[in-house]
């Protein structure tokens, strides 16, 4: 089974050099025949890589320790799903993953890519099979997975402990449909710059997909940053560190590209920037894939690496990037340019946000490449952290979510600025409000944090706005208004949703940074301690046997007035006698939209142990806002006029033709 | 103001705004990153007082002392020169003799380095590629 | 033999994947600038959509319906695309083939250089329920490891596994499994003197007083019983009474059968500790604890007594550098170590040792597998 996955994995290579090759060579010689290589060969490529993840994954269950990987991170006694979850924990099974999902895409675009123009189709899958065939290669020469180990021996290493986590199960498979998602629209940019045209299709291709890509990619940062939060006993939610910062600059460019790609699905405007854009997006993440893989960046994430991989995924970037930029470079003089349109306008203020969001993709990869400049040009060693991300970062983002509000109600073309302040002056009472109430109420806020609190009251509440203005509000009687609800295209509802999850997410952030409480001490079993008026009672540590770990449970019993248990709260140590690690076991206990979390330190000479506690107030909406913008993204993309090529069933009968020759 | 005109104001805005994050960026840079240093380089480097620094090498064993609660002090060494460190809070999982670590903070008054974050790793074979790097040019680490 | 014809399979289907295409009919697809005007007049029937909804002010639609409309214009004047050949050109053909042929032939290459086709899958729960005459020990011992851990109460088991451990070294397993035999089979003498030897063992050599005492129990159920009396002759001698363990290691000499293995060792004790005597003065200092040292140490409370062995064994560590081609010295010194706690030190000493000795040596092999039976593996 093993040697079947790796040799599955081989012809997936070949396949994946003839799908770069013979589609591409059709769509420049006009040769029907060669373009329609690109399906089979994408599908079927797909199917092999498939088998090969399968055949890993079996070896993973059964702990076949005749596989050097397996028996590098898994072990016998660990538990069934961490043995399953393994298979992707480590380098080469990420790597394998990684192509597992770009296949995967590919073959999508290949299934449903049918009234897709054949040339398009051809180059597309091309370029996918390019990608594909770079890392495949990189697999099987510097990182394979199959590789043997004679004689096996009889028990492996184990997984690095902090990685044997629900967490990990679920982070990396998501980040990555999130960064290969955005593969399908680089390679339809790329495939537009092949043909020299863009087509009206091409909009309609590249949102949804952008739109899926973002959805996951959005999950995948917010369940990391949680994973970071209670996996590594810190408490914080987000480090600016540059594993995370390799993860969010893809983010930035990739809502760019969602909002740009609106523009040029509705206005046929901006094409050429978002064919850009969608080129830098994908760059992004391979630049995150180089980061992340490489070591060449001191991370809190960074785990052991191997330099020559560095190299060959530095060379794959360069061959990616550079190759596309001077395609670009080269041909986009050529592109028609789109419609044209007011500053003050939908676009204008899309334009904008543009402007915005890729000028703060560029500061956080200035700040994260700069060490690397100035190591290689100085021989100094630097590092720069949260606070030069706080400062520019922040300064621009401030101002980009105070405007966000307005996007959604101006018009297309030519927007009125006044009308559309007119209307949110309601949510603005209603922030302003928010914000004296919390300089007002809530003892120790700064100024800066009731500016917080009413940034983010003010974009729930402006997006809001925007959705009860479109039912027509005072204008029509209540069940015109209901009809008119039930009307609005599900993008609608989809801005309107996103705006607010990330107007919730901003709430969680400055109610924990502006808000939050600590103490550090040390305890004895018995001793109480109160933290924003929660007392504390700690019971002592108590010793556990698990599966693979032994841990010294540390219980918690958190009292309410009259002395009596409400909760439990256990924060443990756990100590991995396979790897000779230990690892910290947050204790978390949630109420409401706010956490108590408790940290174990060591023990102390004197029986005591040392205690760390943070009372996080509003900590649940950090990651709940990115639970809603997943929602959102997900309505938006069951909207039936972004289903590419989905046939109207209420078609007016000049469309009805239209849909037919379309399928 | 004709269209030639808006279009030129519209870009004038954009340069102004992209000059203005560059400028911010620029000066964020040089105020906010923070030097990494071995406890050898020390005498050489010119530290304005209060300016933070990574300081990193290894944990020196024999040197941590637990104090009062939940103080730590323990010496960081690059085998030529060490530095006590002093730090409350909680120590990461692999703080341990001889490890390589990261500290960030600033120097007190009285030569003691006050750190305010401690690094040690995910995994217990990594060591922080600073460290790695200024211990292989002194000689005293070699990779496996 | 199933992985060839598996592998052959799948090939057949990627090259089949590659040629169906190659052979089919040739679809001819509409041009280019057709799907476009498909978009636009789905962008047309969209707005109306909309506009009768009235989710459009009227004007704003007329607007984009009059662009709509532009865009139509435009696409229906673009040029068309260049007429597709509906034939094979020669380079076309070509590159067909090669595309048919790079699939098998590459694949093959490949793998004949990067495949293992010989090592079968190993599935962990297979190997241990294999046929036990093909496997290793490691396999066996992991084998009942596991039975083991499932039937804690198997005494058994425990009964056989416990002189394994003792024979690869792994004396604190051994001390286990032997409480566990007795525990649940009972006590025999061989258990008990298995126990005691492994209690000494781990103890490194010293024979402690929860070891005299099994082999006492050993000696009560088996008055004859070999190991017990050898051992309880080598506590007599590191208490100091030498002369009582000379005489118990003659009586035990002359009472053994003809032709028991414990003849040898003890012939060897007994000639040792007699030389030993006699070469009270003439001592080397690094040999070993001497029989003065011993009796000091014997007279010791346990603090002092593990500071005195420490400093012998800083000693030996000392002697170890000035005269490093020492094969059983490297070995003691290791074990002493572990003994002693310091598997930091014991891993050091393995390397020196490893260093000194060279590591591909049959003296560096033989130190190398004691250390890991003491659990001290090669560090990387």
């Amino acid at each position: 089974m093993v040697e079947t996955g790796h040799f599955a994995l081989i012809l997936a290579f070949s396949l994946a050099l003839v799908q770069s090759v013979v589609p591409l060579f059709g769509a420049r010689t006009g040769n029907e025949r060669l373009m329609a290589v690109g399906g089979p060969v994408t599908v079927t490529g797909f199917a092999l890589t498939a088998l090969a993840f399968a055949a890993l994954t079996m070896a993973y269950v059964q702990s076949d320790f005749s596989v050097l990987n397996v028996w590098e991170n898994s072990h016998s006694l660990k538990p069934m799903l961490f043995k399953i979850t393994g298979t992707w924990g480590n380098h080469e099974g990420s790597m394998l993953l990684w192509v597992l999902i770009l296949t995967f895409f590919g073959a999508l675009v290949a299934v449903f890519g049918g009234n897709l123009p054949a040339t398009l189709r051809a180059n597309v899958l091309a370029v996918q099979g390019w990608i594909g065939a770079a890392f495949l290669l990189f697999i099987l020469t510097t990182s394979n997975p199959f590789t043997r180990l004679a004689p096996a021996p009889i028990e492996g290493r184990d997984l690095n402990p902090i990685l044997q986590d629900i967490g990990l199960a679920v982070h990396p498979p998501l980040l990555y449909l999130g960064y290969v998602g955005f593969s399908v629209c680089f390679s339809f940019a790329v495939a537009a710059l092949i043909e020299g045209r863009i087509d009206a299709a091409w909009a309609r291709w590249v949102r949804p997909w952008t739109l899926a890509a973002w959805v996951f990619l959005t999950g995948g940062i917010a369940m990391g940053s949680y994973w970071a939060y209670y996996e590594l006993g810190w408490g914080g939610f987000w480090f600016w560190d540059p594993v995370e910062n390799a993860s969010f600059m893809p983010w930035l460019a990739g809502t760019a590209l969602l909002h740009s790609a609106i523009v040029m699905e509705k206005r046929s405007a901006l094409k050429i920037w978002t064919l850009l854009l969608a080129i830098l997006t994908f760059s992004f993440s391979l630049l995150g894939t180089f980061l992340v893989r490489s070591g060449v960046l001191t991370s809190v994430h960074a785990f052991a690496t191997d330099p020559s991989r560095g190299v060959f995924i530095l060379g794959i970037l360069m061959l990616f990037i550079g190759g596309s930029l001077a395609l670009f470079a080269l041909r986009a003089g050529n592109l028609a340019a789109g419609g044209i349109f007011q500053p003050i306008s939908r676009e204008g203020a899309l334009v904008l946000n543009n402007l915005f969001l890729t000028t703060a993709a560029a500061t956080v990869l200035i700040g994260t490449l700069y060490p690397l400049v100035i190591e290689a040009l100085s021989g100094d060693k630097i590092s720069v952290g949260a606070p030069f991300f706080n400062l520019t970062f922040g300064s621009l983002m401030v101002p980009l979510l105070a405007l966000v509000p307005f996007g959604p109600l101006l018009a297309w073309k030519r927007g009125d600025i006044h009308a559309a302040a007119q209307r949110l002056m309601a949510a603005f009472a209603v922030a302003l409000l928010a914000v004296l109430s919390t300089l007002l109420f809530i003892d120790g806020a700064t100024v800066l944090a009731a500016l917080g609190i009413g940034l983010g009251v003010w974009m729930i509440l402006g997006a809001l706005t925007d959705i009860v203005l479109k039912s027509g509000l005072g204008a029509a009687s209540g069940k015109v208004m209901l009809s008119r609800l039930r009307g609005l295209p599900r993008s609608v509802y989809g801005t309107a949703l996103a705006h607010m999850g990330l107007g919730l997410s901003v709430l969680g952030i400055v109610g924990v940074v502006s808000f939050e409480t600590e103490n550090i001490l040390t305890m004895r079993p018995g001793q109480t301690v109160e933290l924003s008026g929660h007392t504390l009672r700690f019971d002592g540590l108590h010793p556990v046997q698990g599966p693979n770990f032994t841990e010294d449970q540390g219980r918690f019993e958190l009292l309410d007035d009259d002395q009596k248990v409400i909760a439990e709260i256990v924060s443990s140590k756990r100590f991995y006698p396979a790897r000779q690690m230990p690892t910290t076991e947050a204790g978390i206990k949630t109420m409401g939209l706010s956490q108590l979390y408790v940290s174990l330190g060591d023990e102390t000479a004197d029986g005591g142990v040392v205690v760390r506690l943070w009372w996080k107030p509003l900590v649940i909406l950090i990651w709940f806002g990115g639970l809603v913008m997943m929602a959102a993204g997900a309505i938006s993309l069951s909207d039936r006029r972004l289903r590419v090529g989905a046939p109207s069933r209420r078609a007016k009968p000049l469309a009805g033709k239209v849909s037919q020759s379309q399928s | 103001m004709t269209r030639k005109q808006k279009r030129l104001s519209v870009i004038a805005a954009g340069a102004v705004f992209l000059a203005t994050a560059t400028g911010l960026t620029f000066y964020a840079l040089g105020q906010k990153a923070s030097y990494f240093y071995m406890p050898a380089d020390l005498q050489a480097a010119t530290l304005q007082p209060g300016q933070r620094i990574r300081l990193g090498g290894l944990v020196e064993p024999g040197t941590i002392v637990r104090g009062q609660g939940t103080e730590v002090s323990f010496g960081v060494t690059d085998h030529e020169k060490s530095v006590k460190v002093t730090y409350t809070g909680i120590l990461p999982d692999l703080f341990r003799e001889d490890q390589g670590v990261i500290t960030e903070g600033t120097f007190g008054s009285d030569g003691v380095f006050v750190a305010d974050s401690v690094l040690a790793k995910h995994d217990e074979t990594y060591m922080p590629k600073e460290v790695a790097d200024g211990l292989k040019a002194k000689g005293v680490w070699q990779e496996n | 033999m199933v992985f060839w014809f598996v592998a052959a399979l799948l090939t057949f289907g990627a090259s089949v994947a590659v040629l169906l295409p190659l052979t089919g009919s040739s679809r001819r697809d509409s041009a280019g600038n057709q799907h476009d005007l498909a978009v636009y007049r789905d962008q047309l029937a969209e707005l109306d959509r909309d506009a009768a909804r009235g989710l459009i002010q009227p004007a704003d639609a007329e607007q984009a319906r009059a662009e709509i409309a532009r865009r139509i214009i435009r696409a229906d004047s673009s040029e068309e695309m260049p007429a597709e050949k509906a034939g094979w050109s020669a380079a076309g053909r070509v590159l067909g083939g090669v595309a048919v042929l790079v699939v098998p032939l590459m694949s093959w290459g490949l793998y004949a250089a990067l495949g293992s086709p010989d090592i079968p899958s190993q599935p962990l729960e297979a190997r241990l329920t294999q046929n036990p005459a093909d496997s290793s020990v490691d396999e066996l011992i992991a084998r009942a490891e596991g039975h083991l851990a499932a039937n804690p109460q198997d005494g058994r088991g425990w009964d056989v596994l416990a002189p394994i451990y003792l024979r690869l070294g792994r004396f604190d397993q051994a001390v286990t499994a032997y409480k566990n035999a007795i525990r649940l089979e009972g006590a025999s003498a061989a258990r008990e003197a298995g126990l005691g030897e492994a209690l000494t063992n781990a103890g490194g050599g010293i024979v402690s007083s929860g070891a005299q005492q099994a082999f006492e129990r050993a000696l009560v159920l088996e008055p004859a019983q070999p190991k017990a009396r050898f051992f309880l002759a080598v506590a007599l001698l590191q208490d100091g009474k030498s002369a009582e363990a000379i005489k118990a290691w003659e009586t035990m000499g002359a009472e053994l059968p003809e032709g028991s293995p414990w003849r040898e060792p003890v012939a060897q004790a007994l000639a040792e500790a007699q030389s030993r005597i006699a070469a009270t003065e003439a001592k080397e200092p690094a040999a070993g604890p001497t029989q003065a040292e011993m009796d000091a140490a014997a007279s010791m409370s346990s603090g002092d007594r593990k500071a005195m062995i420490e400093t012998m064994v800083a000693g030996l560590d000392q002697k170890l550098r000035e005269n490093p081609q020492d094969t059983d010295g490297w070995m003691r010194l290791v074990r002493s170590y572990v003994v002693l706690g310091k598997t930091q030190e014991a891993r050091s000493a393995l390397g020196r040792g490893l260093e000194a000795l060279g590591a591909a040596t049959e003296n560096g092999r033989k130190l190398t597998e004691f250390s890991a039976g003491l659990g001290i593996p090669v560090s990387e």
